[in-house]
């Protein structure tokens, strides 16, 4: 950086996707107040550490391979050539983006005085990885083990979902090209496939001790605390805020990028590198959470777990195409997504028996797979990329958004990297009896040995006389 | 293991060697500490996974009921 205006738009850059970070760290908050005001009291501080101990696990993963994943994996490997190095293999050569600068051992991944950017952007995308494994922690509260819940925390948070941001996110992905691809605010690319791997373990894991009575009628289990709930869905509102700003590109000259000769235009862009406007996305932030809570106020009866959970479904629904959606647009589609994704819950638990202590796979799964789809109708024809626009499966040009495309996309995200490697991972726990805690225990309830502690503690406290 | 013993020396450098790493041991010692991170790794999900074995068979052997644990609420 030797001159003020380049480390001006340099220093910008790395302190904007710093307060994201900070921001969205947030959402970690909001996540183990609600799992914990969700959860009974015998489970409270099992639940909380389960939530607290997945920062770590896939936090150390992350700078080991997950980082590396995201930027190896853009053309499938196979699927489509990068338009970096025309390549279909990993993308691990010496091109601008490549794997290889990202391994653990490169000299980019610490303090590097050559390199502004690269820690801030890790850990953008390190926060998106907590919250896809967030997601499923509240699914599977009270009955599963914590070292369960970490072999399955890292699978998502490391693995399967940096392989779906790589096809479906990377401005050089396959899906973009094949496809038409769209997902610019994660409906899918977070969302679907975090509810689609829980509903996998869920088929695996069962349900909770009481939830179904013998005649196979489901039970409401409240959350305990519905005040810690609130104030949890709040702050995961809000961390979900700067999750959109850390979703862009905050200044970026695009005459260049696309290659127009004499031309510069400055704008804000969306994770593909194509415009759109912070102020576009804030009107449609908060009118497709005003949508989901709308709708869900309507539909639960005015029940507040679920209110505010759909407030939250309302912006993941609407999410795929919040860069470019009109904000009465963003809010129908955010209801229209809330009122399936509650149907579809209810009727899921009552045909399969599966016990969503939380209702993720509904808020997150089924509404960021309908908001693809939607998605692919509403925005049917906008390009997927500013690079070059081609024909569908042409693969070496960049699709149309399309809903063939979108409903394609959505299968992949929920069922090929969710559903299916949540339930694989979880038989294998099971076969190897480490997935579900004892029967007696789950009866007992988690804490029962550290609230019988803290009793003993308390009477011979209570009992001292100096 | 100082990279930088200088550091108006090391920004007097051309500007492709002042802009680089800067971390102790760089250039060096990388690939050992990525194995020393994998061992701590493993290692913690053994003794983890041991300890909550231990914990859940103990408090199973226990068979308390569903609400035995409302006698050790605590007023604190």
């Amino acid at each position: 950086m030797t001159d003020q205006l380049g480390a001006l738009t340099t220093i910008f850059t790395e302190f904007y996707y710093w307060v994201t970070v900070v921001l969205m760290f947030l959402i970690h908050v909001g996540f183990c107040m609600y799992e914990v005001g969700a959860s009974r009291y015998k489970h409270h501080q099992h639940t909380l550490m389960k939530n607290t101990m997945l920062i770590p696990l896939v936090t150390v993963t992350w700078f080991l391979f997950g980082w590396w994943i995201y930027w190896a994996f853009p053309t499938g490997p196979g699927l489509a050539p990068s338009i970096m190095n025309e390549s279909t293999a990993l993308i691990t050569d010496d091109s601008a983006f490549s794997a290889t600068w990202y391994k653990a051992t490169s000299d980019l991944m610490a303090v590097n005085l050559g390199d502004h950017i690269s820690g801030v952007f890790w850990a953008a995308f390190l926060l998106f990885s907590w919250t896809a494994a967030s997601i499923v922690s509240g699914a599977i509260i009270e009955r599963i083990t914590t070292f369960a819940f970490g072999i399955l925390a890292i699978a998502i948070g490391s693995v399967f979902w940096t392989i779906d941001a790589a096809w479906g996110w990377h401005f050089d992905g396959w899906m973009l090209k094949l496809l038409g691809y769209h997902d610019a605010y994660a409906s899918g690319v977070i969302h679907a496939i975090a509810g689609g791997f829980a509903l996998g373990v869920l088929m695996v894991l069962g349900p909770r001790i009481g939830k179904f009575s013998s005649s196979g009628e489901p039970r409401n289990i409240g959350p305990r605390n519905p005040w810690l709930v609130t104030i949890g869905l709040f702050l995961i509102y809000t961390g979900f805020w700067g999750f959109y700003a850390a979703c862009n590109i905050p200044i970026f000259d695009l005459g260049p990028e696309y290659g127009m000769e004499g031309i510069s235009y400055w704008t804000a862009t969306n994770i593909y590198v194509t415009p759109t406007t912070l102020s576009g996305i804030t009107f449609n932030f908060l009118m497709s959470l005003s949508g989901g809570l709308l709708a869900g106020y309507w539909i639960a009866k005015g029940d507040p777990f679920w209110t505010y959970s759909s407030g939250l479904a309302g912006i993941i629904c609407a999410s795929a195409g919040n860069d470019l959606y009109h904000p009465i647009q963003a809010m129908i589609i955010g209801m229209i997504g809330v009122v399936i994704s509650y149907k579809l819950h209810y009727w899921v638990e009552r045909k399969f028996k599966i016990d969503d202590a939380v209702g993720a796979v509904a808020v997150h799964g089924y509404a960021g797979f309908i908001g693809l789809v939607i998605c692919g109708f509403v925005l049917n024809g906008y390009p997927s990329s500013g690079y070059s626009v081609g024909a569908m499966w042409d693969g070496t040009t960049y699709a149309t958004i399309n809903p063939l495309g979108q409903f394609l996309g959505a299968l992949i995200m929920f069922v090929v990297l969710g559903l299916i490697p949540g339930y694989v991972i979880a038989k294998v726990l099971h076969g190897m009896g480490k997935l579900r805690i004892p029967r007696d225990v789950e009866i007992a309830g988690l804490d029962y040995e550290i609230m019988e502690t803290a009793k003993k503690d308390e009477r011979a406290v209570s009992s001292a006389t100096r | 293991m100082a990279t930088v013993t200088n550091w108006i020396d090391h920004l007097n450098k051309p500007a492709e060697e002042v802009a680089g790493a800067v971390y102790p041991g760089a250039g060096s010692s990388e690939g050992l500490l990525v194995i020393l991170a994998i061992i701590l790794w493993v290692g913690w999900h053994v003794l983890t996974a041991k300890s909550e074995s231990d914990e859940l068979d103990r408090l199973s052997r226990k068979r308390h009921g569903p609400n035995d644990h409302k006698s050790n609420i605590t007023d604190w």
